[in-house]
């Protein structure tokens, strides 16, 4: 099992299409992936669960991956996160 | 999941507690971070030895009388005592006023003394109606919560195995939705467990291939309900050739959530099996054996009636004297 913390980037915060990419990132892994934010914990596979932390923009979220491949899900999901979730502020 | 104690500010702006401070802004910041309630009678009296000082502490008619029985100096003593204690508040019940030594040593130990117009008793379960479920151990679960025929069935399963259309299909055969894919559990004391959505999801649901939808909007108020209690698991899960599935329903498995014990079913996924008439089964076998009647149990019986009544035929035909 790996986690590491993260900030959110991107000036709107995890809203619906930031939260799309990462839950098709997150699909695309075999590992278990959660993501905590207070005493909120979800699976970062469900678009529901990931809607539900409103994890606004500079927020702290941690991200857990537990699988055969939990190496390469934790890199991608926090690639995707440093890189403002895809989405083109200012 | 831990929750965040309440400051005593916040128990005022809950209208049904009917509570206002007589000591102004004093203690309001101070918070609890239980569910108790204690009336400190014998701290009163003096014994203040395994006080719990932690709890809310109520003051009816009776506390009242006796602190005002008191000479003034000995009131003033005794309330003092008691707030140097650190207790998170003094409520009065029934409208009555505090005496003033107590008001005065409420401001001087920054502890708020609120006064309700509800008796201690209406006042007592209010509180506790409110503090219970917040403070109640509670857990996020990942699955579909529905009532069926008035039963609560928890849908688990793995992502992508079709609880939120098994959900779905029961919504549009009249049962209503609690909450999908993230329902939030807590325990009450009395060992039930209860479901209920999150505030800002609340009863949208994802449908694969179709993305968000919102179960009020499209179904109405018949097709939701803000919580219900848990009764019985339900796990969906593909079919296993070497998986041992119940048959006869003679053995009821268990599962526990938050150390409550609930009767839990595998429902193996075949194409062509019709879901929502198998949820809507063991919702309805559930209430059969809520009123006593256990169909496999009895089933059973039958069974062996008659296969008792064959041997003693036999017996009594075979037995020649």
């Amino acid at each position: 099992m790996l986690q590491q913390t993260i900030t959110i980037l991107n000036k709107s915060g995890l809203h619906m299409r930031p939260a799309e990419q990462l839950v098709h990132l997150a699909s695309q892994y075999q590992a278990e992936i959660t993501l905590i934010k207070d005493d909120l914990q979800i699976n970062g596979k469900s678009i529901m669960g990931i809607l539900m932390l409103a994890a606004e923009h500079g927020s702290a979220l941690t991200i857990k991956t537990d699988g055969t491949d939990e190496q390469e899900a934790l890199q991608a999901l926090v690639d995707l996160f440093e890189h403002h979730l895809g989405e083109q502020d200012e | 999941m831990t929750k965040k104690p309440i400051p005593i500010g916040d128990l005022i702006k809950r209208a049904d507690l009917q509570l206002t401070p007589w000591t102004g802004h004093a203690g309001l910041s101070k918070e609890i971070s239980n569910a108790e309630i204690n009336r400190p009678g014998l701290a009163l009296a003096g014994f203040t030895e395994r006080f719990t000082n932690n709890r809310l502490q109520i003051l009816g008619e009776t506390e009242l009388t006796y602190l005002l029985s008191l000479a003034i100096e000995d009131r003033r003593r005794t309330v003092e005592h008691i707030l140097a204690l650190d207790v998170p508040c003094m409520i009065i019940t029934k409208g009555m006023a505090p005496p003033a030594e107590l008001m005065e040593a409420g401001e001087r130990f920054d502890t708020a003394i609120l006064g309700s117009t509800l008796t201690t008793d209406e006042f007592s379960h209010s509180l506790i109606e409110y503090l219970e479920p917040y403070f109640a151990p509670s857990t996020a679960v990942h699955g579909a919560l529905v009532d069926v025929y008035g039963i609560g069935l928890l849908f688990t399963g793995r992502s992508g195995i079709g609880k939120s259309e098994t959900a779905l299909d029961l919504v549009e055969r009249g049962h209503r939705l609690v909450a999908d894919d993230v329902v939030t559990v807590y325990r009450l004391r009395r060992g039930v467990v209860i479901g209920t959505g999150n505030e800002l999801m609340q009863h949208h649901m994802e449908i694969r291939g179709v993305g968000l939808i919102d179960i009020s909007s499209i179904f109405g108020i018949r097709g939701i309900r803000v919580r219900k209690r848990i009764e019985v698991v339900v796990e969906l899960e593909e079919w296993q050739d070497q998986a041992k599935y119940d048959r006869t329903g003679l053995e009821e498995e268990t599962t526990t959530l938050l150390d409550v014990e609930l009767p839990f079913v595998r429902i193996p996924i075949v194409p062509g099996k019709n879901l929502t008439v198998i949820a809507e089964v063991v919702a309805l076998n559930h209430s059969l054996k809520l009123v006593g009647v256990n169909s496999a149990e009895e089933l059973n019986q039958r069974l062996v009636d008659v296969m008792n009544k064959k041997k003693s035929a036999k017996y009594d035909r075979e037995d020649y004297e």
